[in-house]
């Protein structure tokens, strides 16, 4: 969804650079100039998100509170009766859309821990002083650039459930060879989960490697010299300097991940029947595909305020944590 | 790389739509366009008209930029512009831009699409525009004419069909001894079983549109029951008939016919490895590329049912009701789409077959795409695909109960039955949204 953008700006800031000018009100004629030059530097990204971004959400708002169909002329204000439908069993979009907000759910429980850990290991192998660091940072970073079409075309050869690579080389080795790995539950999850860690674990891979950079490397030395092993410097040290980028990776993870569509609709076809059918697939069938745009914009909203509790639980918990660490 | 000609060709058309739109006089009705003459030319000033279709795969994007060419080339006083996109592009794009003005002249539509536009009065009724051109029902395929027609008014002109058939790789049905294509369901079931006792699983069955869904609905209509009732108030596809057909599918893997959870395209896909003999598919595969070092021949879909039937789609020309829209262009569109219907000749190398009785009855199309004629012998009793409003999402419910039952999630009568209910409530939501 378009709304994640200000919840991700937000989320790598720590107490920045906020110690310095103790006299502000000294200085205010060149804050104010440099106040200025700071939001000519933003209008240009500024009025591509009020434009494209803000604007189509507050539309959105006015949309979902309409029967706004993209054929008739006038709109009729419907008040909260699309959202009431959307909360009413046996109405046409009800059952459909919550077993879409149950997929989405059960792919974001399924799929981010694996999203966070690999990556974190992977990083940890990669930080270590190995040979050609940066070819193999390379290697894990490149299926990130490949299109989710790419990605869907890939995969689908390699697992077709008779003819697919995969169950070819499992037949080879003695496993079953029939597994249905795009058709039917539970093996569909696995290869959802599969392809979408290795596509986009490189994205978090590199952005943990940076955290990792930043850890003193004095903290390490005072840790080994206090006795600790490698177990016990990654549990006291890696961990608690990881957490500013721990939870920057697991809210826009979370996001990420609550957003999923290509892979589903190019693999599963949200098949076997809906089971792999993710929210924003069905909001975008029905509203742009079925034109049913005012349910489909409520839908979008209920799904906004989901993962916008979702991401405030992730910060307030992670800032707890954060707040223990330093005492 | 305008040609010069065409440079002045577009500079008198802006100016003369810049013209028309200040002297206010551009409204314009249903019904033809003044400036065609009896004869089918088009005699008014310079247009330009653009030209809006989904044809971006295959032989299709060196195909239609030459007849455009060639149409231009005779055509002084009309140039067509294509624009060619992806058809869900299409389908997401051209309601709103004709509602603003900006859609095409003309465009071509699959036929379940046609009733949601005309519900919408997004299309001219193009029943004068026919008359003009001198074209009937009997100028098409049965029932392909009728499919532009909702509520009274005729809104488009076929342009191509494409029914389903049956392909044989005739290498992996030797392996069974048989040469005979099976013709019927005691023949077809034999060749399955015989298949079986050679160690290959005859046809392999999926639960997805492509082409699961088709075959369904051609089993349906074979067993002699339909999709909706007459004035698609009601789904009926879980009726006996319903039942029947999928039950016939799902019993393909219980009988060890077909394997299980068999994943979109890997029975095409088996077809071409030489893993199975027979594959239900559209008449579009017989330009597949990846037949060519294959020993195949396309035949009749079998009859299963009580009577014989196939699924066919369908594509049409429509006449888009822009706001605004200039009769003149539209009347240039006219005549277009009738030169291409009669130049449609070629359109075959794109594995469609040509809506024209008279392009598609001339011998010489048959020399040249042989393994076109099971696809047009069938056109006699094929069945188009529904014409009503928003059809298209309770369509989706039928694939749904397939994919179900042939997973195993539910059986056939249970999977088609939850699936009607919902699809009657999609019908029901269709009235209320597109009206009466």
């Amino acid at each position: 969804m378009t709304n994640t953008a200000p919840l991700v700006a937000t989320a790598p800031q720590r107490n920045g650079a906020g110690g310095r000018g103790s006299r502000p009100s000294a200085r205010r004629p060149a804050s104010g100039r440099k106040t200025l030059t700071a939001y000519l530097f933003l209008a240009p990204f500024l009025l591509l998100f009020l434009t494209f971004v803000v604007g189509p959400a507050i539309f959105g708002i006015w949309m979902s509170l309409t029967n706004w169909s993209p054929f008739r002329e006038v709109q009729t204000f419907v008040g909260l009766q699309n959202y009431i439908n959307l909360f009413t069993p046996g109405t046409v979009t009800a059952s459909d859309f919550w077993k879409s907000m149950s997929v989405t759910g059960i792919f974001i429980v399924a799929s981010v821990p694996f999203l966070v850990v690999v990556p974190l290991l992977v990083a940890i192998l990669l930080n270590q002083r190995i040979r050609a660091t940066t070819a193999f940072r390379t290697i894990f970073f490149a299926p990130y650039v490949l299109g989710v079409a790419v990605i869907g075309v890939i995969w689908g050869y390699i697992l077709d459930t008779q003819s697919g690579i995969l169950n070819h080389l499992m037949g080879l080795i003695g496993l079953p060879s029939n597994v249905p790995w795009t058709v039917d539950v539970p093996w569909v999850w696995v290869s959802l989960v599969g392809v979408t860690v290795w596509w986009t674990m490189g994205l978090n891979t590199i952005i943990f490697l940076a955290g990792l950079k930043g850890i003193n490397a004095d903290l390490y030395e005072a840790a080994s010299l206090d006795g600790a092993g490698t177990v016990n410097k990654f549990w006291n040290v890696t961990i608690p300097g990881l957490r500013p980028v721990m939870t920057f990776i697991t809210t826009t993870t979370i996001l990420a991940s609550a957003n999923m569509f290509g892979q589903s609709y190019l693999l599963t076809k949200g098949g076997p029947g809906t089971e792999t059918r993710t929210a924003i697939m069905y909001i975008a069938d029905q509203g742009l595909s079925q034109n049913n745009m005012a349910p489909a914009a409520a839908m979008s909203y209920v799904l906004f305020a989901a993962l916008a509790v979702i991401s405030v639980i992730n910060f307030r918990l992670q800032r707890e944590r954060v707040e223990k660490g330093l005492k | 790389m305008i040609k010069p000609w065409a440079r002045r060709a577009i500079g008198a058309s802006i100016a003369l739509a810049v013209g028309i739109a200040i002297s206010g006089c551009s409204a314009s009705g249903a019904g033809t366009g003044g400036a065609v003459s009896a004869d089918g030319e088009y005699s008014g000033p310079d247009v330009d008209v653009t030209f809006w279709h989904g044809w971006t795969g295959g032989a299709a994007p060196t195909i239609v930029p030459q007849l455009i060419q060639k149409f231009n080339a005779e055509h002084e006083n009309i140039t067509v512009k294509a624009v060619p996109q992806e058809w869900g592009d299409i389908t997401a794009k051209m309601p709103l831009a004709i509602k603003a003005g900006k859609g095409p002249d003309v465009a071509v539509l699959h036929g379940d699409d046609l009733a949601t536009y005309a519900a919408q009065n997004l299309l001219q009724d193009a029943g004068g525009i026919i008359d003009g051109l001198g074209y009937s029902g009997d100028d098409f395929p049965k029932g392909v004419f009728d499919k532009g027609n909702f509520r009274d008014a005729q809104y488009a002109v076929p342009w191509s069909v494409t029914p389903l058939g049956l392909y044989v790789n005739k290498t992996v049905l030797a392996k069974a001894g048989i040469t005979e294509i099976p013709t019927d369901e005691a023949s077809y079931t034999a060749a399955l079983e015989a298949l079986k006792g050679a160690g290959v699983a005859g046809e392999w069955v999926d639960g997805y549109v492509f082409t699961g869904t088709f075959e369904f609905q051609s089993l349906i209509w074979q067993f002699g029951g339909d999709m909706y009732n007459d004035d698609v108030t009601e789904a009926t596809f879980n009726s006996e008939a319903g039942v029947k057909a999928l039950t016939w599918m799902t019993d393909l893997v219980k009988n060890g016919y077909s394997p299980a959870n068999v994943a979109q395209d890997g029975n095409i896909k088996a077809l071409i490895a030489g893993e199975t003999a027979f594959n239900w598919n559209g008449v579009w595969q017989t330009t597949n590329s990846a037949f060519a070092d294959l020993d195949w021949v396309a035949a009749p879909v079998p009859q299963i049912g009580d009577e014989k039937a196939v699924w066919s789609s369908s594509t049409h020309w429509v006449f888009p009701q822009n706001k605004g829209q200039d009769k003149n262009k539209t009347a240039a569109a006219s005549v277009f789409v009738k030169w291409m219907n009669d130049n449609s000749m070629g359109w075959a190398e794109t594995g469609e077959l040509p809506a024209a009785n008279t392009v598609r009855e001339d011998p010489a199309l048959l020399e040249q795409y042989p393994n076109l004629e099971p696809f047009m012998n069938e056109l006699e009793y094929a069945h188009y695909e529904t014409v009503s409003p928003g059809i298209s999402e309770a369509n989706a419910q039928i694939t749904l109960a397939l994919n179900e039952a042939l997973t195993g999630k539910k059986d056939p009568k249970s999977a088609l039955d939850d699936a009607a209910d919902k699809a009657n409530q999609i019908l029901k939501a269709n009235q209320d949204k597109y009206g009466d």
